[in-house]
C-alpha cells in the first residue's frame, strides 16, 4: 500500500483551485448578497458542456484541421485528432483554452443573470433557489440524453489542459494546479475588493431589507442579477478546470451533491468571509480526497466496507454541527466599512494637528 | 407637487382606499391623520411604489408616477420612510446615511474592486453624511452598529438616511412612534428646519396630534380609506366628523 505524496498534493492543490472559486462565487451570491444558489452544479456543469463542445468543434478549426463527428463512428478518430492538435500545437491549444473559458463564463453569467432577474422579480429569493435547482437537473438530463452536446450518457474524453504539451506529465500537472489556484487567487482578490467597496455596503443592505433598499433607489432585482452573473461566470470557468483536470465531461459529475458540497464549504468557514471560502474550500477538498483514498485502499485490501458512502455521512454531520453549534461559520463575516474610515482618519489627522474634533453633539 | 387623484385599492374583498384624492403644494408641511385602518400607511404605500394601485393616478413634479417601482419613485425625489424601525441594524450608522446617495462610482461591480477610482467620492459622501448626522445629534454613533441605537435615534437616523437621498419630498410614516416626548419635539423641530432651509415637502403620518397641530400647515384626515376632511389644524380640531370619527371629544 504506498501513496505518491507529491502526485496527491499536486491533486490536492488543483482541487482546491476549483473548489476554491465555487466557494468564492456562492459565498458573493449567498454569504453576501444573501442569494440561496441551489443551482451551483448547473453552472459549473455549463463550463464543463462547453468545454466538452469547444474541444470536439472549435479547437480543430483554430488547428487548420476538419472537425470530425466526436460520437459514434468517428469517436476515436476525433479523441485521437484533438489528443494530437493538444500535444503538437499548443498555440492552439490555449487560444481553444482561453476561448472556452471566455464562452462559458458569458454563457454561465447570462442563465445566471437571465433566471435569476425573471424569477426574483416575481417572488422571494427562495423561488430562485427551487428553480436553479431544478434547473440544474433538467439540463443534465437534457445533456444526458442529446448526443450532440456531449455524445449523451457517454461523455467525451481526451479533454486534455492546455500544459500537457510540455510533455512531462508532472511538470504539466504542477503546471495547471498552480493555474488553477491563480484564477482562484484572482477571484478571491476580486471578491474581497468588491464586498469591501460601496457594492458590498450595497449588497449587505439588500440582504438585509430588500424593500428597503428598494425605497432608497436601488434596483433590487438588476443588483441580485449582477451578482448571479459575477458568481456563474465565476463557477463556468471553474466547471471548465474542473473537466480538464478529470480529462473527461460527464452529467454524472454534475448532480445536486455537486451544489450541497459547494454550501457546505460556504457554511462551515464562514458565510460573507471570502477567506472563510477558502478555507471552507480547502478542508473540504481535503476531506474528499482523503475518504476517496482511504475507500480506494480499503477496496485493494477486499473490505467490505464502501468507503465512498462515508464521506456524505461526514458532509452531512459537519453541516448539523455548524449550523447548531457556530452558524456564522469558522471565520465569521467581519463588520467591513468604507465610510467610517475615510471620516476618522481626517478626524485623526485634525487632532494630530491640535485641532477640535468634530463631535457635533 | 404631489397630486393623488381617486386613488383605489382593494386586497381581496377588502377595500383599503376607497377613492382617495389630496394635493400636496412644494415646500408644505402636511400631516395625515386617521384612526389605525383607515388607509393612511396603504397610501404612503402606493404613493411610494411598494404596493401598485387598484386603480387611480398619482403625479408627482409632473410625472406620472402610477405604480411606479419603488426605486423609480425615488429617483424622482420621492422619498419615504417606514412605520418600524427599518434602518439596516447590522450597518454602522455612518453607513446606513450614506447608501441612499445618488451616482456612487463604487456601486458599479466592474469600478468597485478599484479603489482609487471611487476613494474620493466615497470620502466626501462620507462627509457630508457626518454633517447631516451631526445635525441630528447623532454623529458621535456614527461609527456604531444602528442596532445600538434607541428607537428615537433610530428613526433620526431614518430621517438622516431619507435626506441623504436629496429629496424633493419626504413621505414619513409615524416618524415619532415608541420616541419619548423631547425626542418627538426634537424631530419635528429637525423636519420644519429641512423645509424652511432646503425647501423641502412633507406628507407626515402621525398620532400624536398635540405636536403635528403645531407644526403642519395643513391637515388631511382619513376614514375608511377616503379622505373626509381637510384643513388648518384648527378647521380640524372643530371639525364635527373628524371629531366623531376620529379625535373623540
Amino acid at each position: 500500500m504506498s501513496i505518491d505524496l507529491l502526485a496527491t498534493g499536486i491533486a490536492l492543490l488543483t482541487f482546491f483551485g476549483i473548489s476554491a472559486l465555487m466557494a468564492l462565487s456562492l459565498n458573493l451570491e449567498y454569504g453576501v448578497a444573501g442569494i440561496p444558489n441551489f443551482g451551483k452544479a448547473l453552472f459549473v456543469s455549463i463550463g464543463a458542456y462547453t468545454a466538452g463542445v469547444t474541444y470536439t468543434r472549435l479547437l480543430p478549426l483554430l488547428a487548420g484541421q476538419e472537425v470530425i463527428d466526436p460520437c459514434g463512428r468517428t469517436l476515436a478518430d476525433a479523441l485521437q485528432l484533438r489528443s494530437d492538435i493538444m500535444f503538437t500545437d499548443p498555440t492552439a491549444g490555449w487560444l481553444n483554452f482561453a476561448i472556452t473559458l471566455l464562452i462559458a463564463g458569458l454563457i454561465g453569467g447570462a442563465v445566471g443573470y437571465g433566471l435569476s432577474y425573471i424569477t426574483l422579480r416575481l417572488k422571494e429569493e427562495w423561488f430562485l433557489a427551487l428553480v436553479l435547482l431544478v434547473s440544474g437537473e433538467i439540463i443534465r438530463i437534457v445533456v444526458r440524453g442529446y448526443d450532440p452536446i456531449i455524445c449523451a450518457h457517454n461523455g467525451l474524453s481526451g479533454i486534455a489542459q492546455p500544459f500537457v504539451a510540455v510533455g512531462d506529465t508532472q511538470t504539466a500537472s504542477i503546471l495547471f494546479a498552480a493555474l488553477t489556484v491563480g484564477f482562484a487567487l484572482i477571484a478571491f482578490v476580486y471578491a474581497e475588493r468588491l464586498i469591501r467597496s460601496p457594492y458590498g455596503r450595497l449588497l449587505r443592505a439588500i440582504r438585509e431589507n430588500e424593500h428597503v433598499s428598494q425605497s432608497l433607489g436601488k434596483q433590487v432585482a438588476r443588483i441580485r442579477a449582477q451578482v448571479m452573473f459575477i458568481g456563474s461566470f465565476m463557477a463556468a470557468v471553474a466547471g471548465v478546470l474542473f473537466a480538464l483536470n478529470i480529462g473527461f465531461v460527464n452529467t454524472n459529475d454534475y448532480v445536486v451533491t455537486l451544489t450541497l458540497d459547494v454550501w457546505v464549504m460556504v457554511v462551515l468557514g464562514g458565510a460573507g468571509n471570502m477567506r472563510g471560502a477558502l478555507l471552507g474550500a480547502a478542508v473540504i477538498t481535503i476531506l474528499d480526497r482523503v475518504t476517496a483514498i482511504v475507500a480506494i485502499q480499503l477496496n485493494m485490501a477486499g473490505s467490505q466496507w464502501e468507503f465512498n458512502y462515508f464521506r456524505f455521512i461526514l458532509f452531512g454531520l459537519l453541516l448539523l454541527l455548524m449550523l447548531r453549534f457556530r452558524p456564522q461559520g469558522i471565520l465569521p463575516e467581519r463588520r467591513d466599512t468604507t465610510s467610517v474610515p475615510l471620516v476618522f482618519a481626517e478626524e485623526t489627522a485634525d487632532r494630530g494637528a491640535g485641532a477640535e474634533q468634530p463631535s457635533g453633539d | 407637487m404631489l397630486h393623488i387623484d381617486d386613488v383605489h385599492k382593494q386586497y381581496g374583498g377588502l377595500l383599503a382606499l376607497s377613492g382617495a384624492s389630496l394635493e400636496v403644494g412644494a415646500g408644505k408641511l402636511i400631516g395625515l391623520i386617521g384612526p389605525n385602518g383607515s388607509g393612511k400607511s396603504t397610501l404612503i404605500n402606493v404613493i411610494s411604489g411598494v404596493t401598485p394601485l387598484t386603480s387611480g393616478r398619482v403625479t408627482f413634479d409632473g410625472h406620472d408616477i402610477t405604480n411606479h417601482t419603488a426605486d423609480a419613485v425615488f429617483r424622482h425625489g420621492l422619498i419615504r420612510s417606514y412605520q418600524d424601525p427599518s434602518v439596516f441594524f447590522e450597518m454602522n450608522v455612518l453607513d446606513n446615511a450614506t447608501l441612499p446617495i445618488r451616482a456612487q462610482i463604487g456601486e458599479n461591480p466592474l469600478l468597485a474592486p478599484l479603489r482609487r477610482l471611487w476613494r474620493r467620492q466615497e470620502e466626501t459622501n462620507a462627509h457630508a453624511s457626518l454633517d447631516v448626522l451631526k445635525s441630528l445629534q447623532l454623529a458621535r454613533h456614527c461609527a456604531n452598529l444602528a442596532s445600538d441605537l434607541s428607537g428615537g435615534q433610530m428613526k433620526l437616523l431614518e430621517l438622516a438616511r431619507t435626506l441623504q437621498g436629496a429629496p424633493k419630498m419626504m413621505l414619513l410614516d409615524e416618524p415619532t412612534a415608541g420616541v419619548a416626548p423631547p425626542l418627538a419635539y426634537q424631530i419635528f423641530e429637525a423636519i420644519r428646519r429641512l423645509r424652511d432651509e432646503h425647501g423641502i415637502t412633507f406628507l407626515i403620518i402621525e398620532h400624536r396630534l398635540d405636536m403635528l397641530f403645531d407644526f403642519v400647515d395643513e391637515l388631511y384626515v382619513m376614514h375608511m380609506g377616503a379622505i373626509i376632511a381637510h384643513g388648518s389644524a384648527d378647521d380640524i380640531a372643530a371639525n364635527p366628523t373628524v371629531r366623531d370619527v376620529y379625535l373623540g371629544y
